[in-house]
């Protein structure tokens, strides 16, 4: 197919119009490079820099959140007040596959089995839309079948043999975990038995309890549905067999596995880290998105109610599992150097393995900022590529306009809103676990970030992603400027002393900054006008 | 006599809950173009829907190619070899002319191997084909609408309005172009401009309050001054 160019517009007073089209814009952009730059001429040069670095590195973290977010809405108008907690829960475990990945394996067993249960849902539809029962029993049936699957998996989970830390003693905390493999002293914990069932009963029990689940959650949709569930096909008996001869041999190649696992380094734990929370949290989103949130297509409040109890049962799902205090993950060795030779030399010193390089007379973490910042990009750069070159970005494009058409056109949309949540979720967990080592863990910190994110949605336009990225920025760098005027002060003429902020006046300006912005562009800087 | 293509068996639609079919038969014989006349508001458009499972039929019949549509969703409804050219047109402003096309294709290449078709019948798409939907006039997005549906190996077309809003010249090469596909592929057409709609389509449907209550031959009805002043105005 050959393209060929077509006359541009003319352009004549084009430059002018244009001018006057953007002016909010970029009275708003000049304002923010004014702010940006008046601060060469009250700090060092060397903390300028160093304050533009953090904040960019803050305005990643809040980018990987606000960009799932503004894919999210932009796609299914769904704003997801859970992802916060998301992140959070990205940051446990993470931590926990990083840190303890005995109680990842241990854990992983029966969680597999009862996945594998539910897996088999396509053929527990087919099983309850040919039970032909009264209007009541067809109510009451599924619900009494889904509590016994769900009794079943609560009461077998915790005997299965899982060596978790204990909350209530001090030295088997989680804190004391991070501190151990820091200081390289972790020792691999005994492995733990099955505790009062048998390995038999315990593992076709789980399976049992999880197949209950998908039998009762069947049984809820058929009584529904219009059309009889047809015949399941070899896809999810593959699947259901797959998860659970996985869950087996995790089962069976436990000890060794867990040896393996320990003998590793940290760099390629924490890789290990980062991808498996990746993938998990890319199936969690799915499943939310499935189960909770496409019931809700069209009802917009009832989504904010039910996605801000979901957060607030993550957070207290997170205290009951993790302990309440916030604890520390310790960072990967390949950033973490120490010696002689460092801190490395400009960015050629990145590959010292020095925690910290030298930038101009400045020093900066090598994780903290460096890595961080870089993950950012990396993430802004592959969305980007996937939005623009792949069919999947393209039908993400037409969907974000116009979704029945889409529909229309033959393409199952469902399941882009299905991928499009998961990979929301999964950048949002990635958020979370690269934040963690660089600012630690406390179940408090979704809510900050969630904060910090939908002011950057705001400030960039909602459903563009580029402006989530920039929105993410501008809010980044404010807050570090405003951490450091905290201390150093800004004089003001007409005052003795020079004003300082006050650290609760951090999170104000970001607020304040989106009510400026929102005041002169109601639509962000890349919002389409409705 | 073979089966039509389509047949729509008494349905009956609520949106929300408004009552908007109240019983909407009619056939679509296969290689025809029919044309579903009516009022503003008389429910054609949602009848185009119905069909689509855009907005379900709660009851009755939608059956195409010999398969009943009841209970599957617009994306395999679609799939089974329907296109869909709405009022709005909906082209994406997102997306570049070519990736309008693109979107459609239901297996890789299929732009490629219909081109020569999309193409003969539009020309001036071709020369916009880098262009983003938002750029294009009326006119252009009208042509890349119908175009849209003929990427895929569609046997029927419902095309809703493609007279609306189009300069004179430019109707008469959209209703060339409806003729012209119209060779291998059955069209189911709403049309307000009763002078195209008559042109155009050798068959008819009235529609009026959401109930279907005439059809025919068109050149019956073209004579048939009662019929179109009682339910089409005047003509």
């Amino acid at each position: 197919m050959t393209t060929t160019t077509v006359a541009a517009p003319t352009r004549g007073t084009s430059t002018s119009r244009w001018l006057r089209k953007n002016r909010g814009k970029l009275a708003l952009a000049a304002f923010f490079a004014f702010v940006l730059f008046s601060g060469l001429f009250m700090m060092e040069t060397n903390d300028w820099i160093i304050t533009i670095i953090r904040g960019l590195a803050v305005g990643a973290i809040t980018f990987l959140v606000a960009s799932g977010l503004s894919l999210i809405f932009g796609l299914m108008d769904v704003l997801s007040l859970a992802h916060g907690e998301l992140y959070m829960l990205g940051a446990y475990v993470g931590w926990t596959i990083y840190v303890r990945p005995d109680t990842f394996l241990d854990a992983l067993t029966p969680i597999a089995l009862v996945l594998s249960g539910m897996a088999l849902l396509p053929l527990w539809r087919r099983i309850a839309s040919m039970w032909t029962a009264g209007k009541w029993a067809r109510i009451i049936a599924p619900i009494l079948v889904g509590v016994a699957g769900l009794v079943i998996v609560v009461v077998l989970f915790p005997k299965f043999p899982m060596s978790m830390w204990n909350l209530d003693v001090y030295t088997e905390a989680p804190i004391n975990n991070s501190v151990a493999l820091d200081q390289g002293l972790q020792e691999v914990p005994p492995p733990a038995d099955f505790d009062g069932v048998s390995p038999l009963v315990g593992i076709i029990g789980i399976w049992l309890g999880g197949a209950l689940l998908g039998l009762g959650i069947a049984g809820g949709i058929e009584r529904k549905a219009e059309v009889p569930a047809s015949k399941p096909g070899v896809g999810a008996y593959t699947i259901a067999g797959g998860v659970a001869l996985l869950a087996l041999l995790i089962y069976v190649v436990n000890d060794p596995l867990t040896d393996w696992w320990y003998g590793l380094g940290t760099s390629p734990r924490f890789f290990f880290a980062l991808v498996i929370t990746v993938v998990l949290a890319f199936g969690l989103g799915s499943f939310i998105e499935v189960v909770f949130i496409r019931p809700l297509y069209d009802r917009l409040l009832y989504q904010l109610m039910m996605t801000l109890g979901l957060g607030f049962i993550i957070i207290e799902l997170v205290r009951s599992v993790w302990g309440r205090p916030g604890f520390t993950m310790p960072k990967p060795a390949v950033f973490n150097g120490h010696g002689d030779a460092c801190p490395g030399e400009g960015l050629g010193g990145m590959f010292s393995g020095c925690s910290t390089i030298k930038i101009f007379d400045s020093r900066v973490r090598m994780y903290n900022e460096v890595f961080i910042i870089l993950v950012g990009i990396l993430v802004l750069v592959t969305i980007t590529l996937v939005i623009k070159r792949t069919r999947l970005g393209m039908i993400i494009r037409a969907g974000v306009q116009d979704s029945e058409m889409v529909e229309a056109l033959g393409i199952n949309v469902r399941r882009v809103f299905t991928i499009t949540f998961g990979i929301g979720v999964a950048l949002a967990a990635l958020g979370g676990v690269i934040a963690a080592p660089a600012i630690g863990l406390n179940t408090g910190m979704g809510a900050t970030v969630l904060l910090l994110a939908l002011i950057a949605m705001a400030i960039g336009g909602l459903t563009s992603f580029p402006g989530a990225a920039v929105g993410a920025v501008i809010v980044g760098l404010l807050q570090q400027f405003m951490i450091k005027y905290g201390s150093i002060g800004i004089p003001v003429p007409w005052m003795d002393e020079p004003f300082k902020p006050s650290p609760v006046l951090v999170p104000a300006s970001a607020i304040l900054v989106m009510i400026v912005v929102l005041l002169v562009l109601p639509h962000g800087f890349f919002g389409r006008e409705e | 006599m073979t089966d039509p293509l389509l047949t729509v068996h008494n349905i009956e639609t609520y949106i929300g809950q408004f009552h908007i079919l109240e019983g909407v038969s009619f056939e679509v014989p296969e290689g025809e173009i029919v044309a579903l006349l009516g009022r503003n508001g008389a429910g054609k458009t949602t009848t185009l829907k119905s069909i689509l499972g855009l907005t379900a039929p709660r009851t009755g019949d939608v059956v195409f190619d010999g398969m009943n549509l009841r209970g599957m969703q617009p994306f395999d409804i679609a799939a089974t070899g329907i296109g869909y050219v709405p009022e709005n047109r909906a082209i994406f402003g997102a997306l570049s002319v070519e990736e309008n096309l693109r979107l459609a294709e239901r297996s890789k290449g299929e732009l490629e191997r219909k081109s020569d078709l999309i193409f003969g019948l539009f020309p001036d798409l071709e020369r916009l084909i880098g262009l983003p939907g938002t750029a294009l006039s009326g006119g252009q997005q009208q042509m890349l609408a119908v175009a849209r549906a003929l990427v895929p190996d569609n046997r029927l077309l419902l095309i809703d309005e493609p007279s609306e809003g189009l300069a004179p010249v430019l109707i008469e090469q959209m209703m060339e172009a409806i003729k012209q596909l119209s060779s291998d592929t059955t069209v189911l057409l709403v049309e307000q401009n009763f002078i195209v709609a008559s042109r155009l389509a050798a068959r008819y449907v009235i529609i009026e309050e959401g109930a279907s209550v005439a059809s025919g031959d068109m050149a019956d009805l073209v004579n048939d001054e009662e019929t179109i002043r009682k339910y089409l105005g005047a003509a």
